[in-house]
């Protein structure tokens, strides 16, 4: 948790592009509002392995959506059951019950089709806010940060150094 | 492009997924087999043992290797074993945790078999209650076997109120009172001295003659005294055969249902204990041989085995009950299709079963506990062709439970089964030879049965060792018929239906079978007769001698009574006789002067008439 954590840090620190870290936890939206073990989000993780994204921003925007995901359940499963019902819907949704390979990614669960729609909208949002406020923090933050009398302080203690033994 | 992909993380990707996929193909074996062990081990109560569970990629499912499952109630012997069971399973559906079974087909399986070591489960502290429901299960079979034999004479009539007992108890009770009674009336009574004193008192007083009016009054005084005391005695006698009567009365009436009582017992435990068969569990054997009874009782029990894992629409409504309380879980919603999903379904199921008489192929579509998901019953097709002395046998069942109450329903058919030296079961009876073809159907509905069987025999051949007449007759009366049908028909609770059997031979069997029935009956009944007997003698007593008694002084006390009542109005006649044939007497005597006046008087004046007519008559001369 610590490493991983160190890592985000770094990561967020060094010159890795924005966008990766954004992806990471836009990506993780995903994993974290939606059931855990759910097809999709073999797909996901597949996707975060090979796309070349902060792992460790990942893995704790993960458990940062899964928290978060307690308390949007209801919402989610109260917007999936409408779609699921919606007489509309009806056609479409029953074609795709015909097939193994949709019934396997549960899509008729009421909290799974909630959770990925709101993930699904939630997306490009957390990804731009995600790198927006990435580029902030670099360019402003991390500026005054440095210039803080504290993290000066801090970089000479012994967690700094713990924290650059596990970065590396 | 090149700096977004990470190919060390696809590599480590499918690293990571083929260990996974191995690691499930490494454990997947032991984790089924460890299950079915487990698993199946509670469900059957003794040990089920596997020797060996291996996945299949072609098509995807799993192998089951020598399966035994022990029997419970006899721990040395397989109730089930097969050699192998191979599934084809669909892997998409696994990932929803639903089994689907395209097909299992089951080879080598066999019922009853050795076992070299005990099928007992080692019982541990948390079993203890299932254990004791078991143990009460047991007795329940006991006494239901109990109930299926016929209970000796001794046992019923130690085991049954019976009203020889309850008559008899009144009896001698009331018996004993009126006796007390009868005797304390018959004690205040004049005994054969007193009478006689009375008689010599009475002659004394009415002999002789009136002396004078002092003579007669005083004679008047004693009279009355003697009277009263007879009166007394008179009302002595009429209370004392009043108790008596009353008493007779009573007891004769209590007697008569004394002697009532060990025939109305004999009737209320001939009907309680129907004494008209070994029960209708061995009624099928009877009527169809060994083999056909075991086969009934091992479809019985595999079906009670089966039917609790059937569930019903009821248990529908519980689950949505729990999905209700898991709401975090959210609902899966269903739509129509035509490939519905169940938690667990096997689409078809193949069975090879080996029985003594060949093999049976046995064929199980859609098994499921959740019918109401497929919209489809559990089919049944077994069939054998060219089994030893079996032409053919089809068995077609459907176990519905779509709906609530479940019904389950089951048609047969058996041709050409050949009979060879079947023991009838009654006078050494033997169907020497003859074919049989059987035809029943059966529906089951919340645990009542509907059945109905045809048996036809044909080329029937019947011979008998038994020397009794009934045995020859019967067989003499068999020897004509070459073809006849057995009816029979089960309505009600499926352990113990009613059980209705007509055949065609009626008229020819039915004697036969009665005097055989009859004759086990007829033990029973003497003794049971002799019992009753026994009892009813024990409360009789020496009543009838008692009875006698009461008889005697009954008559007695009539005797005695009419002898006082005789001297009582003996003497008030004489006394008015004296009176009258005095006055007769000086009546006749007045008359007869007055007549023997009269007479001398007419005398005289015929025979002045007749001087006076004579001297006319000479006058005239």
């Amino acid at each position: 948790m610590i490493a991983m954590l160190a890592k985000l840090l770094k990561a967020l620190n060094s010159d890795s592009a924005p966008g990766q870290i954004a992806l990471a936890f836009a990506l993780a939206l995903i994993t974290g509002l939606t059931p855990l073990f759910s097809l999709h989000n073999v797909f996901v993780l597949f996707t975060a392995c090979i796309v070349r994204i902060n792992f460790g921003a990942f893995l704790l925007g993960t458990l940062f959506f899964s928290g978060l995901a307690y308390l949007l359940d209801p919402a989610a499963i109260a917007l999936g059951e409408s779609v699921l019902t919606h007489a509309a819907a009806q056609g479409f949704l029953t074609d795709l019950y015909q097939s193994d390979f949709w019934r396997a990614t549960r899509f008729n669960n009421t909290l799974v089709m909630g959770s990925f729609i709101i993930s699904m909208i939630g997306f490009i949002p957390v990804l731009l806010l995600a790198r927006w406020l990435i580029t902030v923090y670099r360019h402003k933050v991390m500026a005054w940060v440095e210039k803080l009398k504290i993290t000066k302080i801090l970089k000479a203690s012994k967690f700094y150094k713990v924290y650059q033994a596990l970065a590396e | 492009m090149k700096q977004w992909i990470r190919w060390s993380g696809l590599v480590g990707f499918i690293a990571i997924t083929a260990l996974l996929v191995l690691g499930w193909l490494f454990a997947a074996g032991p984790i089924i087999k460890y299950s079915i062990e487990r698993f199946g081990s509670q469900a059957a109560n003794a040990k089920v043992e596997v020797e060996g569970v291996a996945l299949t990629f072609d098509p995807f499912g799993i192998e089951i290797n020598q399966l035994t499952v022990a029997n419970a109630d006899n721990p040395m012997e397989n109730l089930l074993q097969f050699e192998r069971a191979v599934a084809d399973l669909e892997l998409l559906p696994l990932l929803l945790g639903k089994g689907i079974v395209n097909e299992v087909a089951l080879t080598g399986i066999a019922f009853s078999t050795p076992r070299q070591t005990s099928g007992a489960l080692e019982k541990s502290a948390s079993n203890d209650d299932s254990d004791d429901n078991e143990e009460s299960d047991k007795e329940e079979n006991k006494e239901i076997g109990v109930q299926q034999t016929l209970p000796t004479a001794d046992e019923l009539l130690s085991r049954e109120p019976l009203l020889t007992e309850q008559r008899g108890k009144a009896f001698k009770n009331s018996f004993t009172t009126i006796k007390a009674d009868s005797d304390k009336a018959i004690a205040a009574l004049p005994d054969s001295d007193a009478l006689a004193s009375y008689e010599d008192e009475f002659n004394r007083i009415t002999s002789g003659r009136f002396e004078s009016l002092e003579d007669f009054q005083q004679r008047k005084k004693e009279f009355d005294a003697l009277k009263k005391r007879i009166k007394k005695d008179q009302k002595a006698i009429s209370e004392a055969s009043k108790v008596i009567a009353n008493g007779k009365e009573t007891l004769q009436g209590q007697w008569s249902g004394l002697q009532a009582a060990p025939g109305e017992d004999f009737s209320n435990l001939k009907s309680k204990y129907k004494l008209d068969g070994a029960g209708v569990a061995n009624l099928s054997r009877l009527l169809f041989g060994d083999q056909v009874g075991e086969w009934s009782q091992k479809g019985l029990y595999w079906y009670e085995k089966v039917s609790p894992f059937l569930v019903s629409d009821d248990d529908g409504e519980k689950e949505s009950e729990e999905e209700e309380i898991k709401r975090t879980q959210g609902r899966f919603i269903h739509f129509e299709t035509d490939r519905p999903l169940p938690d667990l379904l096997i689409r078809q199921a193949q069975l090879a079963v080996q029985l003594e008489v060949g093999e049976v192929a046995v064929q199980v579509f859609d098994i499921t506990h959740q019918q109401a998901v497929i919209g489809r019953p559990i089919r049944i097709i077994a069939k054998g062709n060219a089994l030893k002395s079996i032409e053919s046998l089809a068995i077609n069942g459907t176990l519905d439970r779509r709906v609530s109450p479940g019904k389950d329903t089951f048609d047969l058919s058996m041709q050409g089964m050949a009979l060879n030296n079947y023991d009838v079961g009654a006078m050494g009876l033997k169907l020497d030879r003859s074919q049989l073809n059987v035809v029943g159907d059966a529906a089951l509905i919340s645990g009542e049965i509907n059945a109905n069987t045809v048996a036809d025999f044909s080329q029937a051949q019947f011979s008998s060792k038994d020397k009794t007449l009934v045995a020859i007759e019967t067989t003499k009366a068999l020897a004509k018929i070459d073809r006849f049908d057995i009816r029979a028909t089960a309505k009600g609770k499926l352990k113990a239906p009613g059980v209705d059997i007509q055949s065609n031979l009626d008229t020819q069997l039915s004697d036969a079978f009665n005097k055989r029935l009859k004759e086990k009956q007829q033990e029973l009944e003497v003794k049971l007769k002799e019992g009753l007997n026994e009892k009813l003698l024990s409360y009789a007593g020496d009543y009838k001698d008692q009875l006698k008694a009461m008889d005697l002084a009954g008559g007695s006390l009539a005797d005695k009574q009419a002898k006082l009542k005789e001297m009582a109005s003996s003497e008030l006649t004489s006394f008015a006789d004296q009176q009258k044939a005095d006055a007769q007497r000086k009546l006749d005597e007045k008359k007869k002067a007055e007549q023997k006046k009269a007479q001398e008087k007419a005398d005289k004046k015929k025979k002045q008439l007749q001087k006076e007519a004579k001297e006319k008559l000479m006058n005239l001369f």
